[in-house]
Formats: structure tokens, sequence, C-alpha cells
């Protein structure tokens, strides 16, 4: 083993000495920062990089040790079990002087205990314990209770032992079995890191993360803590038997084990995926070693095998600053117009405890699944107003900032470029159903709105440029990405409802429009003309000064509007949006 | 203006280090990049036990270090040096001479023009770097058959560099035998580099390059050279013996080639030949002892403070201070053209005449056929060579000697080096200051 004295490599010539000098260009060879300790991610779990509770094992000097559970008294309790002693570090410190001929007994029937394969755990530990002071601990009897209050123990012998204080005295009481002896240590607590900070030579290379993960083999079925399974389906959709979608696609509609041991593609799509035990169905433990080449890629929740050509998304850059803050404004009118059509639909179900959906239990289930869809949505292009209008604020000189809450009067038709359709509140009815997810349909509708304005970000032109940062083209994006998923949700939607007639689940298939003068609904406009104008106040403030006012419109929508909402509702009424005359809010025209 | 135009593989298995000793103790070559290393104490024994550890050792001090080119490299660098072949004929007929006294065999049988020439050094100018030397070098036969050419090109080159800012010097390489006062004026005045073939004392030098009509030569060189040689000015006057198997008694004749005034005299021994005269694989043993023996002498004068007059050890020893490593054992087809009588360009000057070595003209040189001349001629192409633990330091030796070339004939080479690695260790620990070392820190 190299000691600090031990003779170098002397550089005799020119290109000797050239290797070891300061370089001048700054890259140096040797391991790369990422490879040292202090840049780790230090957890203590087996994780991503070292496992930091592999330090305990080796925190009694020339002892190697694991925490272990034990049986005790009935109890299961967590001990100090010694798996080795460096007998060799033993000689030497003794020889030096540095340990006791006691201590070194004791090392050595330690030793012995464990080569005769006795068991040996430590039960009693006495010592400073951080914070807690000098205590004896009785480690059979931490239990994880009385771990609160001025006598507090640590939960569990692990915690004691990180609380010991480094290079403090230490007392560890063993006890070995067959027959039953005592075993009493006086030591220190080891030092960790030496004086430079790098690990202790008393830990071997390789120890600190011997624990970790092994994303390739078993952890991968049963990662205890959803890391690795979080970037692997449990379940998805099957792949097809051919290359095109069977006519009957709804069979294939269905949630399978991805990791399902019984792989052939038959002509009819694997068992669902169900809430039972896994083992039966999924590969195994010792097969997903040599298996998991036979794992399917999953690509819009679907099994694939086929090569996946990612749709190009195709924008024409807008030409000038103006133009893209015309479209913006548009675009977040078309958020609020479309939020206020999912509302509408969302409001004209029947409310969860109307005894006529107890007709099925499929029945109450779909229309809750499909009211909490439809808000999910409705928020989500709440927030894509907010999003749009941090991008408009960003493109703008300070100061010069106008929020953007004026509804679109006309929003964008999927296959028909040329053709908008007003905003028309109606009930969730079938064919509006069809209208929701024509107009999430990607690279049409809304997506299209979008996708100019995203080229111009990404290709913008010179008044443009200068604003352009890589955290609006990030939002832009995520809106585009976020019209994917409302798309597939209402189509989810549509699925749900299918067995159904509009008359099981919506309150009135037709339901009138109410007139000024409603009470209701005059309550429910003065509330939401109250909403826009807190939302104003607050995009305006910008985005720390308006907290209090965005904060009270959320508030204000659970606390306020949803009740009134439903009061209309229940009135027999659509929940409908009137026209605001006021300039700032007053509906808007496509640019 | 170099320009890397590509690579050629190094073999995985070929030596990473050379383990050799000295009256100092224990060392160790790493080959690439040639960096040299004491093991003291226990190191040496230690590196010898693991092999497979000492090479992965090896391999991490041979990485590249800033300033240093990759050994897989092939550059392709701008023209820096040529030689002109401006004489087809010598007075001298030497039974050895690679160049059939300067007719190539046939290959050349006019005298170079003042026309070609001048193309000649001009094209060499314009695509120089400016950064570096120039230089032109005369040739044939014996140049100063065509002295005429020689002071032509002399003031053309000196007037057309220093107008495009270039430091121009010149060479020649010449028998000595017809050296006149005007030619020594010339060169005293110049950085003019002469060599001067002198085989030894009289007896071994008229032996072996006799005049046309039998007589010997040496006595008309010693009266011919003395001036210069007393008073060179700023030309540096160097002695190239050539060695034939039949005398190597190395260290008289190196003797007598000093008695006549050189300074410095440089040993080749003949490894080609036309009349079997050249050193076969029995000579080598003897050579290289004759070759040690001079050396030892020569080390023993710098021991002392005096200077090492053997060219063959002082360029090894200063190539192994700066860790001299090279893929290419000369700068042929490289850096240095030489260019024949008819105007033609080839690699070497041992070449004309020879297709395979023929890159262009004045006009241009036919870069893919340099470059394929550059990738054939790395090391690392050489069968023979890319395994070997010289491979950088020998870099296959002259090419145009390569097919002569025998196990023993590399052993010799690597037994030298050898003894230049050791002569080194001690030496520049001996007498740091010899290399410039400063050891006052």
């Amino acid at each position: 083993m190299p000691t600090v004295d031990a003779p170098k490599l002397l550089a005799r010539n020119v290109a000797a000495v050239r290797r070891f000098s300061r370089p001048v260009a700054g890259s140096v060879a040797g391991n790369p920062v990422s490879s040292r300790l202090e840049s780790g991610v230090g957890n203590c779990f087996p994780g991503l990089e070292c496992d930091l509770r592999n330090l305990e094992r080796r925190f009694l000097p020339f002892l190697e040790i694991e925490f272990q559970l034990f049986q005790v008294n009935g109890a299961v309790v967590q001990l100090i079990q010694p798996v080795a002693v460096d007998a060799a570090g033993v000689s030497t410190a003794l020889a030096n002087g540095e340990l006791s001929q006691s201590t070194a007994e004791v090392y050595g029937d330690i030793g012995d205990a464990i080569a005769a394969a006795r068991l040996v755990a430590g039960v009693e530990l006495s010592g400073t314990f951080g914070i807690l002071g000098q205590r004896r601990l009785d480690l059979t009897q931490l239990d994880g209770t009385n771990t609160a209050g001025p006598n507090r123990n640590p939960p569990d012998a692990w915690t004691a032992v990180r609380m010991l204080t480094e290079l403090s005295p230490l007392e560890v009481t063993f006890i070995a079995l067959e027959p039953e002896e005592t075993f009493i240590l006086n030591t220190t607590r080891a030092r960790y890191l030496d004086d430079n900070g790098a690990l202790s030579a008393m830990f071997l290379p390789g120890e600190l993360t011997q624990s970790l993960c092994s994303p390739w083999t078993h952890d991968f079925r049963d990662c205890g803590c959803f890391y690795w399974a979080s970037n692997h389906p449990d379940i998805a959709q099957p792949v097809f038997p051919a290359a095109v979608p069977p006519a009957d696609i709804q069979s294939w509609t269905t949630d399978v084990p991805w990791q399902r041991r019984d792989r052939p593609v038959m002509p009819t799509p694997p068992a669902p995926a169900n809430t039972g035990s896994s083992r039966p169905v999924e590969l195994r433990h010792y097969e997903i070693n040599r298996r998991w080449q036979e794992l399917h890629f999953v690509v819009g929740r679907r099994e694939t095998t086929l090569p996946f050509k990612a749709k190009k998304l195709s924008g024409t850059p807008l030409p000038n600053l103006p133009t893209l803050l015309a479209h913006l404004r548009y675009a977040s009118g078309v958020e609020i117009g479309v939020a206020q059509e999912y509302l509408t639909a969302a409001y004209s179900l029947k409310a969860d405890n109307d005894p006529s959906l107890g007709v099925s239990a499929q029945l109450r289930d779909d229309v809750r699944a499909t009211r909490s869809e439809l808000m999910r949505i409705a928020i989500g292009e709440m927030r894509h107003t907010r999003a749009v209008n941090d991008v408009i604020r960003a493109l703008m000189p300070p100061g010069t900032f106008e929020p953007a809450l004026r509804v679109a009067r006309l929003l964008p038709q999927a296959g028909h470029p040329d053709v908008d359709r007003p905003v028309v509140p109606r009930p969730a009815s079938k064919p509006a159903l069809d209208d929701f997810i024509s107009i999430e349909a990607p690279s049409a509708g809304v997506d299209g709105l979008y996708f100019d304005i995203l080229a111009t970000l990404e290709n913008p032109p010179a008044d443009v440029g200068p604003f352009v940062a890589s955290e609006w083209t990030e939002a832009i994006s995520s809106i585009i990405a976020e019209g994917e998923d409302h798309y597939q949700t209402f189509l989810d939607i549509k699925e749900w409802l299918a067995p159904h007639v509009e008359a099981d689940y919506l309150r009135n298939v037709n339901p009138p429009r109410p007139a000024p003068g409603q009470a209701q609904h005059d309550a429910f406009q003065v509330a939401y003309a109250a909403l826009l104008e807190d939302l104003h106040t607050g995009y305006e403030k910008g985005r720390l000064s308006g907290a209090a006012e965005v904060n009270a419109a959320r508030v204000a929508m659970i606390g306020t509007i949803d009740p009134l909402a439903h009061a209309v509702a229940e009135a027999g009424f659509l929940v409908a949006f009137d026209d605001i005359a006021d300039p700032r809010f007053h509906p808007i025209d496509p640019p | 203006m170099m320009r890397r135009a590509g690579a050629v593989a190094a073999q995985p298995s070929a030596p990473s280090f050379k383990r050799f000793r000295s009256s100092l103790g224990e060392h160790v070559l790493i080959v690439p990049h040639t960096r040299v290393f004491d093991l003291p104490g226990d190191l040496a024994d230690d590196w010898d036990a693991d092999p497979a550890a000492s090479t992965r050792l090896a391999l991490t001090l041979a990485e590249q270090s800033p300033g240093e080119t990759a050994l897989e490299d092939v550059v392709v660098p701008s023209a820096q040096s040529i030689s002109l072949n401006v004489s087809s004929a010598c007075n001298l007929s030497c039974g050895y001479c690679y160049a059939d006294r300067g007719g190539f065999g046939g290959a050349q049988s006019t005298r170079m023009t003042a026309e070609v020439a001048i193309a000649a050094v001009d094209t060499l100018l314009a695509g120089a770097d400016r950064r570096a030397p120039v230089t032109i070098g005369f040739l044939g036969g014996e140049p100063l058959l065509n002295r005429a050419l020689v002071r032509q090109v002399v003031d053309h080159a000196e007037r057309a560099g220093a107008a495009l800012g270039l430091d121009v010097r010149f060479s020649m390489t010449s028998n000595g035998t017809l050296l006149s006062e005007a030619d020594i004026a010339m060169m005293r005045t110049r950085r003019f580099a002469l060599t001067v073939s002198v085989d030894g004392g009289g007896a071994v030098h008229d032996r072996q390059r006799p005049t046309a009509r039998g007589r010997g030569s040496f006595a008309e060189l010693a009266k011919r050279l003395a001036p210069l040689l007393a008073d060179p000015g700023s030309a540096q006057v160097a002695a190239r013996m050539t060695v034939q198997s039949d005398s190597m008694d190395l260290a008289v004749r190196f003797d007598a080639v000093l008695g006549i005034g050189f300074s410095e005299a440089g040993v080749s021994p003949l490894r080609v030949s036309s009349n079997g005269s050249e050193l076969a694989d029995e000579h080598w043993p003897g050579y290289l002892a004759e070759l040690i023996a001079l050396s030892r002498r020569e080390l023993g004068r710098a021991l002392a403070g005096g200077s090492i007059r053997l060219t063959n050890l002082a360029v090894a020893l200063k190539r192994i201070h700066a860790g001299s490593a090279s893929p290419y054992p000369c700068g042929a087809g490289g850096g240095y053209f030489s260019v024949a009588a008819e105007g033609k360009w080839y690699a070497c000057h041992r070449a004309v005449g020879d297709a395979a070595y023929e890159l262009g003209d004045s006009r241009g040189l036919d870069e893919k056929r340099r470059q394929d001349f550059l990738v054939e001629r790395h090391v690392h192409s050489q069968t023979d060579c890319r395994g070997c633990w010289a491979r950088y330091l020998c870099s296959g030796s002259c090419h145009q000697e390569s097919r002569s070339r025998s196990a023993a004939g590399c052993d010799f080479i690597r037994d030298w080096l050898s003894f230049c690695l050791s002569a080194y260790c001690e030496l520049s620990t001996r007498r740091p200051e010899y290399f410039g070392i400063d050891v006052t820190h």
C-alpha cells in the first residue's frame, strides 16, 4: 500500500517535466469533477451516487459493521453487528502504542467469534450523542418511541450512531451467543474524512457506492422509491398486432402490464392490468436481466415496435413585434373563450349528489370523472392565459404592459382554417364534445395559433429578437404540449359518456340562456367581472407585487364563483359568461 | 502552416515504455513523446514486477501534453527547405556514392539551369512559413562544379527572401576538393552549413574516395579547407564520415578527421551500396562497440567541461533531453524536397530519378501523392517499426535505407539509443550545464 513517504517517479528530461507542468489551455487530465465525492448527490438511500449510510459501517475503528434487525424479547430492534475485524490494523496500532493490550484482546475476541460463526451484536452504546449529550443507550430499547421531549431517544441504532461526536470516547457492549459472552470495547468514533477533506483510507475503494441502484436489473422491476419506475410505465396500451390500427380499436385501448411475461403479439389484446399482485404476470427479477430487450417503447401511451417519426410542428414566423403581440393577445382571448365553454359544459352536468345518477354505478363515476376533467382543462386554459400574459409582458418595454384579458370573439376551427366560430356556451352534449375535441386537435385549432407564435420566437424578426428568452419559447411549447393532453382527455371523456344518453348525465339537455335580471345569473356576472378586475390589477403589477390580487382571484373562483355557477345551473339555466362592455375585457377579434 | 491530413493508428500492443539503467540507477523511457524518468528505490522492482500495471502507468504518462502533436497524426507542413541538385557531375568517383556521381543512374544528365533553380527557389519562398527559417541546399554530384549557379541562387534567394521577411539559410554537401577562396568568402559571410565528406585519415579516405583518375583526394581536401576551418565566420563546417565494412576503426579515423581542423564529425555506416561495401549483419556488433567506445571518450570530455565532437552523440543527447519524438525520420516529402536538375521535385535527394518519390515540380506539388507518401512513410505504417520501442527516436530511419533493414541493423540502432539514454542520464546529472539545465532552484 503506497504511503506518503514512498519514492516517486522523477522526471528527468524536458518532455517528462512537461507532462506534469501546469497546463496552458486549462484542461486537466484526470478524473472529472463529477467523480469526486463532494460533487456527488449524497443521500441516505441506494440512489444516484453515494449512499452515505455506508459511512457508518466503519464508525468503530478496525471494525466493519452492519445495522441488522434482531428479534429481542419479541420485539424487532436494530442492533450493530460486526462482520469483520481489521486484525492487521489492530496489530499495527498495538505495536505503535495507539491501542492498549486489553482493547486489542477485545478485537481479537470479536474476530474469533465472527470466525466461529457465532452471533455477535452490539447492544449498548455509551458516549456523547451530539445534542443529547453523554448517554448510555440500550439499543434493544430503541423502538422508535420516546423520540421527543427532554429525555428523548434516537429512534434506532443507526440514528444513534450518526449522532456520535467524531473522535469522542465510546464504549460499546457486544454480546456473543453460544456461549453467551460479553465484550466491552473502549474506543472512539472514527473520523470519516482526513485532514484534507478526503475520505479516510479506512474506506475501501467503491465502498460508498456499493449499494447503488442497479437500474438495468432488478430495481427496474421493483424500485422501492419508484425512481426507476417513474421512467418506465407499469401499464401501457398494447402494441397493435399489425402496422395499421385494428378495426375494433376499442378493445385495444386498454391498459396492460408493460413488463408482462407473456409477450407474443396475438390477434387479441393481452389481459388488462389489474390491481392484484403483479407477481404471476410480470417478468421475474432474474428474467428481467435477459429479457429487458423484449420490452417495447411506449409512444403516446401505446407500445410500439414501429419506427416513430415525430410530427414536425410547422409554423410561419410572424413578420414583426406588433403582429406577434396581436396574435398573443388573441391567443389569450382564445384561452379565456375555451375556458368559458368548458366551464359552461362542466356546470351543465348533473350535480354529484343528484339521485338520478344512481341508475348505474358507472354513470355516477363517468359524470364525476367528466366534470373533474373538464374543470382541470378549464383551469389549464386559465394557466395558459397567465403564461401568455407573461410572454406579452416580456416582449413589451417596461411600464407599457397592458394585460390581455379580452375574451376572443371567434375561435379557430380545426378543419376550417379560414372559418372561425363564435364562442358558444352550451351543455356538454355529444356534438359539443366533438367540437372540444377538434379545437384541441394537434396542429390544428388552438395549436395552430401557437405554432406561428412559437416559430416567431424561434426565428425572431429584428424587433422581436432582443426580447426573446428560452423561458418564453418554453412557455409556448408547454402550452402546445398541454393542448395534446387536453385533446387526449376529451377523447377519453367522449369514451366515458359514449354508453350514456345526454338526458342521463346532463341536468338539462337544452338549458335556456338566462337573461339579464335573472338573480343567480346577475350575481354570477358581478362576481366574474370582479374576478377579471382582480386579475387585471394583479397581472399589471407583475409577478410578485400582484400576488395579492391574483390570489384573491383564485380564492374568489373557488369560494364565490363556483357556488354561484352551481346556483345558476340548479335554477335550470345555462351557466354563461356575458360580454363585458369595459374595453379591457370586451371581446377581441382575431388579428 | 501545418495541415493535419489524417492519422495512422498506432499499434495498440506496441511497447509504451523501455526500461534501462545507468551508473546512477534505474530509469524508464516512456516511448510516446520520449519522456525519461528515474525509478529510485524499489520503484524499479515494483515496475518490473507487474507489467500490466506498469503498462497502464506508462500509457498515462504518455498522454499528450499541451504543445505536443499527436504521434499518429499525418501532418503536412509547408515546404521549408529544398536541396538543388545543381550538378550532375563529380570530380571524384567514390564507390558507394548514392548519386552515381550525380547522374543517378542516368536519371539526371544535365546541369541545372538558372531558370529551373530560380523557379524552385521562388516556389519555396512563396509558400514557406515566415516564422521559421528557410534553407536552400546545394547537392550534386559535386555542387561546386556549378558554382556560378550556386552564387546566382544565393544572391537571388537573399534578395527575394529579404523582401518577404524570410530568414534564408544555405547548406551544401561537398567533397571539399574544389573549394575556392571565393567560395569560402561566400560561405563565411552567410549562414552557410557546409558538410564535407571526409572518410578518415589519408589512407582510408583516399581508398574510399578516389578521384576520377584513381588518385587520392585527402591532401587536396585538407589544403582547400584549411582557411575555412581556421576562420569559419558565420559558416558552420562539419565532417561526415562514411564507414564501410572494411574499415571500422572509428576512433582512429575520427581523430584524423578532427586533425584536419574540424570541430565535429559525424559517422554514417553504409547500409546500401552498389559495390558490396555496406555493413552486413555480422558487422553491426563490431560497429556498435567502436561507436560506443568513441562516444565514451567524448562523454569524458563533456564531463570535464568540453564539447562533444561526435555529431551523432551530440544530436542524440540533445534530442533525448528535449524529448524529441517524431513518426518521421526526416522532413522528406513534408518540409523538405530535393529538386532534380530538370526541375522535378523529389521527396529526398537520394531518390532523384525514383518515380515513387517524385512529388511534383516548381509549378506545384501533387498534394495527393505527397499525402499518400507521408501516410506510407509514417512509422505506424512500417510493419517492422511500429512495434519497436525506438519507433519515435529512430522513426524508421532513412527511407532509402529501409530496403536494407535487418534485425541486426535494427538491434544496432536500439542498442545505440539505449547507450545514449544511459549516457544522457549520467551527463545530465553530473554536468547539467551541458544541457543548459539550471540547478540553482
